[in-house]
């Protein structure tokens, strides 16, 4: 057999192994939420049903499409901002010389390392005093800050590979600093700003610590919390409606991401190998 | 008609890197004439880019002083930095720099939209600009539908669009091909004397330099060599430097003594091989070997030992002999002394060693 054919083998095989080790349990999940009852896992036969989805969407009690929304609107306001936020921040360590340049980018990922539970109790006691539990500004400010740092990595390895020129070139055809970020490198990181505002959406959408502590009821409570509240409602753990609600919310995200996985992969990557 | 267009005086750049303090230009002084074709000539390295971005106004230099004709743009003592575009400059680089998201058009009407031209004035100004570097035929595509020298023309374009005081070119040439370069150096020269806008022009070609400059900046290691026009740095090099620099092949030394003198200092005799003559062994100045000879078109360079000294001779007639003897006119030999600085004698007696 030759080298690239046993080569060949391997990543065949590695991706089958990873492809099911990923998918296995997203398919139990989706498995389970279409069953009737879940006795078809103690050997019942197994029953196709959408009626899981069907109380969750029309079950009033449950709140579903309050926390469906509530989650939609603090991830959508989140992600643009931290993406204007992180592109001037971006812009200026890639372009402009100061003092510190070079620590900023690395303190700010030293702030996305701290667990999120050694803070959450100080952000507890600051959001009252605000009195802001339970509102959409207890969880944007955090989010804010604590995807600023996924946003800005992504914009630095975006900006840092475009040509400094250009910069040159904008400023002596008499452009500002404003002007040339917004007209000539943000188009140009066109991917890498994609990417960062799906990843953003993406981690607000599924953040679970600082919403189960901020925030205490529908009204601000986000799908990730909600879910977990389903359990012990009734006492027993529905487990059907709970998977169902669970597929519900992570099916559009599987579907943003296949949509803009291209530029996800380039985002993550550049960087990584210069061209 | 004011008598300078560009006055840079003592201008100091000082690098602050991780390995310390960097002199990239000691107290550099230039005076440019308007309407000149000015070259910045050195090797790499030698800090002609950043002399460039700083009458540019993209760097800012650590001491001295820069006047655009009477205006200061750059002061250290009065705290003051014009931005580029507040001394009416305008550039092209290298890389082209062309915005790689836009057309042609866009690119060039980039500068004039910056200045809130009005649309159809824009329209204009760019089509006359493009007509003239015929390029107006590709004002829809984008920089990268373009070939390396169309993309030149359009950089240039962008530049000259609206008219500036002073034009800036950072290597504009050395990106295409040996053939295409000709061409363009010549239609530049053209086209820049036809406008008649005070140029500076960074190079490390010299024969770039020697055809298109009015006058030549020659820099090494960010100290000024010589300023003057080609036929001065050519025929009057003040050092080893200019003189080793300027002309192809280079212009062969040759270690000598002066005599007659009790100290017997060490000199260097310059000759360009343009001006050594092969003759019979011993019917010249000096004997030598023939090590190697390279034919060019009609004209051989004859590379010869002389005391293990290489000696390059260009001639046009050469039968292979393997001893030669070399002659050259005593007008035709420079100068100089130990540290390379150009000795002025009309009569210096000395024997090689």
């Amino acid at each position: 057999m030759s080298e690239r054919r046993i080569k060949s083998i391997f990543i065949v095989t590695g991706s089958i192994f990873l492809f099911l080790f990923i998918i296995t349990p997203i398919f139990w999940m989706m498995l389970i939420s279409f069953s009737k009852n879940i006795s078809f896992l103690t050997g019942g036969t197994y029953q196709f049903s959408f009626s899981n989805y069907i109380t969750i969407l029309t079950s009033k009690s449950l709140h579903m499409m309050d926390y469906l929304k509530n989650s939609l609107i603090v991830a959508s306001i989140t992600s643009p901002i931290v993406l204007i936020i992180s592109s001037f921040s971006a812009y200026a360590i890639t372009r402009i010389n100061f003092a510190g340049r070079r620590i900023i980018p690395l303190l700010v990922l030293s702030i996305s390392i701290f667990p999120q539970i050694s803070i959450v109790g100080y952000l507890y006691r600051w959001m009252g005093n605000f009195g802001w539990i339970n509102s959409y500004v207890a969880l944007v400010l955090p989010y804010l800050a604590w995807t600023s740092p996924l946003a800005l990595w992504i914009l630095l390895s975006y900006f840092s590979q475009i040509p400094k020129e250009l910069d040159s070139a904008a400023l002596i055809d008499g452009a500002k600093r404003p002007k040339i970020l917004f007209r000539i490198i943000l188009p140009l990181a066109t991917p890498g700003v994609l990417s960062g505002l799906l990843l953003v959406f993406i981690a607000c959408f599924n953040e679970f610590l600082f919403a189960l502590m901020l925030t205490s009821d529908y009204r601000a409570q986000t799908i990730s919390v909600g879910i977990s509240l389903f359990q012990g409602l009734h006492g027993e753990i529905p487990w059907g409606e709970l998977m169902a609600a669970s597929f519900f919310v992570t099916f559009p995200l599987i579907l943003l991401t296949l949509v803009f996985q291209r530029f996800i992969i380039e985002g993550l990557t550049t960087g990584a190998i210069k061209e | 008609m004011k008598k300078t267009a560009i006055l840079v005086r003592n201008v100091k750049k000082i690098f602050s890197t991780a390995k310390g303090r960097v002199l990239a230009l000691d107290r550099i002084n230039l005076e440019i004439k308007p309407g000149e074709l000015f070259i910045i000539l050195g090797p790499s390295g030698c800090g002609k880019s950043t002399l460039l971005n700083i009458i540019a106004g993209l760097e800012e230099p650590t001491e001295g002083e820069i006047f655009f004709g009477d205006k200061v743009v750059f002061s250290d003592k009065k705290h003051l930095s014009l931005e580029p575009f507040e001394r009416d400059v305008a550039m092209v680089f290298q890389s082209y720099a062309l915005y790689p998201h836009m057309t042609v058009y866009q690119n060039m009407a980039f500068p004039l939209k910056n200045l809130k031209y009005k649309k159809k004035k824009i329209r204009e100004q760019v089509i006359k600009i493009a007509q003239m570097l015929r390029i107006e035929t590709l004002l829809e595509r984008k920089p990268a539908e373009l070939s390396g020298g169309q993309r030149q023309r359009v950089a240039i374009g962008r530049a000259l669009v609206r008219t500036p005081q002073v034009l800036l070119m950072d290597e504009p040439l050395s990106n295409l091909d040996a053939q295409l370069r000709a061409e363009m150096r010549v239609e530049l020269k053209v086209l820049i004397k036809d406008l008649g806008i005070t140029t500076i022009y960074v190079t490390h070609d010299q024969t770039e330099a020697m055809t298109l400059g009015d006058r030549i900046a020659i820099l090494k290691e960010g100290v000024l060599q010589q300023t003057g026009s080609p036929d001065e740095l050519f025929y009057c090099p003040k050092n080893t430097f200019v003189a080793g620099f300027i002309g192809t092949p280079s212009m062969n030394f040759l270690s000598a003594e002066i005599i007659k003198s009790i100290k017997k200092p060490n000199i260097t005799i310059g000759i360009r091989p343009q001006d050594i003559e092969i003759r019979p062994p011993n019917k010249g100045i000096i004997n030598a070997f023939v090590k190697l000879v390279e034919k060019i078109g009609d004209k051989y360079l004859v590379h010869v030992d002389y005391r293990k000294q290489k000696i390059i001779i260009e001639t046009s007639n050469f039968s292979k002999e393997k001893e030669v003897s070399l002659f050259w006119p005593k007008e035709k030999m420079h100068f100089f002394d130990k540290n390379g600085e150009r000795i002025e004698s009309v009569e210096i007696r000395f024997s090689f060693v």
